[in-house]
């Protein structure tokens, strides 16, 4: 039932190709993509490229929300920190952050270090952002409660005002997934020999436009089987909050 | 003059600086003995939780010392257990977890933290809840978690900020003859801030009246009779009597506000 409204799209996509509304130069017909991604699949080769694109993303990502988190509650509770570091984050934070791609790659070469540099800086403001006003917002009466129960001032970071960011945190994260994925793909847009992106790219280049699609198909199905499950680890990791979605 | 057990003398206390600064507490002296239940009442605003939140230590005085067994408080500790009146309990700890917190800092031996937890989940009826989170309790019930643990840290004085205002009069009710049984059982020092005239009564063997702001110790009371677990109460003439002094001497305060 919740697939309906996709299924509909996809109907109305073919019966304009097969009725010749949809020149081919246009938009290649549903059922060419769907041929040319299970050419893709069943050749494999979708999948050496996908795991080259989940390392990148992924190392990037994992960076950002170990640092992120980090960050953000450093800054929360340490205004100097705070001080020095917000100016930096306002100014990066409306830059596209793909469009450093290429000072990125002056400075760390053509290889994965400038790629997941790029997706490690554009995921990393969701979760400081996200943990920042998190721990910032924790409760005085938590705090007062864990200190007149012996928790030392510098163990109230661990004990109490990291689990009562959490539930903002994972928001932060989930954003990070999404942002992980496009930034995943820009950066592998210039000069890359594997990856989704990559291949978007080349089968772009040459006209394919049915096999671009279907990376393409293929990277939003992926994108959103992450992000389910996601919250659904997430509802069971802290099945003590209550989520709102 | 040998020190109370819990000795203020001289508190003031301002919020804020210049023009804005509001002062909140004068000129507060207030000894209170070991043992002693005492409650404090006061029309709002009175700075009453205040003067709780400067003997927890969340707050320093801007003048005057508070001291407890002779030594000055300088800021938090498990010596003071405090019970706020909601949202104190630890969303991501289950019952078990939260009563446990407060060992789990002093690094109690496993066996002997699980031994105090089930002493105190029993102790405010809370058998079959351990697992649960704060989410899934009422607000009686955190109340009764939040009590279990402060209790289960042994500290030496209880401070209680309004602990069952959020709460409907007859869970309110049935806590305060928890707190009643529980004091006289091992009859621990408290300090407990309350809004309403017959709780202060039912409860407090001193009952100390605070006037309007900036709050000042007005008047205490000494109930000269017991409250008993699950008496009738309002049938003893005498604490009628008592709760209608105390009403009088709050009401003053209350207009002096209005005027």
């Amino acid at each position: 039932m919740r697939l309906l409204p996709l299924f509909i799209i996809v109907a109305a996509w073919q019966a304009a190709s097969s009725a010749g509304w949809l020149p081919k130069a246009l938009l290649p017909s549903f059922w060419e993509v769907a041929s040319a991604l299970g050419a893709l699949v069943s050749s494999g080769e979708i999948f050496r490229h996908t795991a080259s694109s989940f390392a990148r993303a992924g190392a990037g990502f994992a960076i950002a929300v170990i640092g992120g988190i980090a960050l953000g509650i450093v800054m929360a509770r340490v205004k100097a920190v705070q001080r020095a570091v917000e100016p930096v984050l306002l100014l990066i934070y409306p830059v596209p952050k793909p469009a450093l791609i290429p000072l990125f790659m002056i400075w760390l070469g053509i290889g994965d270090v400038s790629k997941v540099t790029v997706i490690a800086l554009a995921c990393l403001l969701p979760v400081v952002v996200a943990s920042f006003n998190g721990a910032r917002s924790v409760d005085d009466v938590l705090l007062w409660s864990a200190r007149a129960r012996g928790t030392s001032e510098h163990r109230l970071l661990w004990r109490v005002v990291l689990p009562a960011a959490l539930p903002q945190i994972a928001a932060g994260v989930r954003t990070a997934i999404a942002i992980a994925i496009i930034v995943l793909v820009s950066s592998e847009f210039i000069s890359a020999e594997t990856g989704l992106g990559y291949l978007i790219f080349s089968y772009g280049g040459v006209g394919a436009d049915d096999a671009m699609l279907a990376v393409v198909i293929w990277l939003g199905a992926l994108g959103y089987l992450l992000d389910r499950l996601y919250l659904a680890g997430l509802r069971r990791a802290m099945s003590w909050h209550a989520f709102a979605h | 003059m040998p020190d109370a057990y819990l000795e203020l003398r001289a508190v003031a206390m301002q919020y804020g600086s210049g023009a804005q600064a509001v002062a909140a507490l004068q000129a507060i002296d207030l000894a209170i003995e070991e043992r002693e239940f005492v409650t404090i009442v006061g029309p709002s605003g009175c700075g009453k939780s205040t003067l709780l939140y400067l003997v927890g230590g969340f707050l320093r005085p801007t003048a005057g010392t508070l001291g407890l067994r002779g030594r000055p408080i300088t800021g938090p500790g498990p010596d003071r257990g405090i019970v706020f009146q909601r949202y104190s309990l630890f969303p991501w700890l289950t019952v078990r977890g939260n009563i446990g917190y407060g060992l789990d800092e002093k690094a109690v031996p496993r066996r002997e933290r699980d031994r105090i937890v089930d002493e105190h989940v029993r102790l405010v009826h809370l058998e079959g809840f351990e697992e649960r989170y704060p989410r899934e309790l009422s607000g009686g019930m955190q109340q009764r978690v939040a009590l279990a643990q402060t209790l289960a840290c042994q500290p030496d004085i209880l401070l209680m900020d309004e602990p069952f205002g959020a709460l409907d009069a007859q869970t309110r009710r049935i806590l305060q003859d928890e707190v009643r049984r529980i004091w006289q059982r091992d009859r621990r020092t408290v300090l407990f801030v309350t809004h309403d005239v017959e709780e202060a009564v039912a409860l407090g063997t001193r009952i100390v009246v605070m006037s309007a702001r900036p709050g000042r110790v007005k008047q205490i009371f000494t109930r000269g009779f017991d409250v008993a677990v699950g008496d009738e109460f309002e049938a003893n003439p005498a604490f009628t009597d008592l709760k209608l002094r105390i009403w009088r001497s709050v009401k003053e305060e209350v207009d002096a506000v209005r005027a």
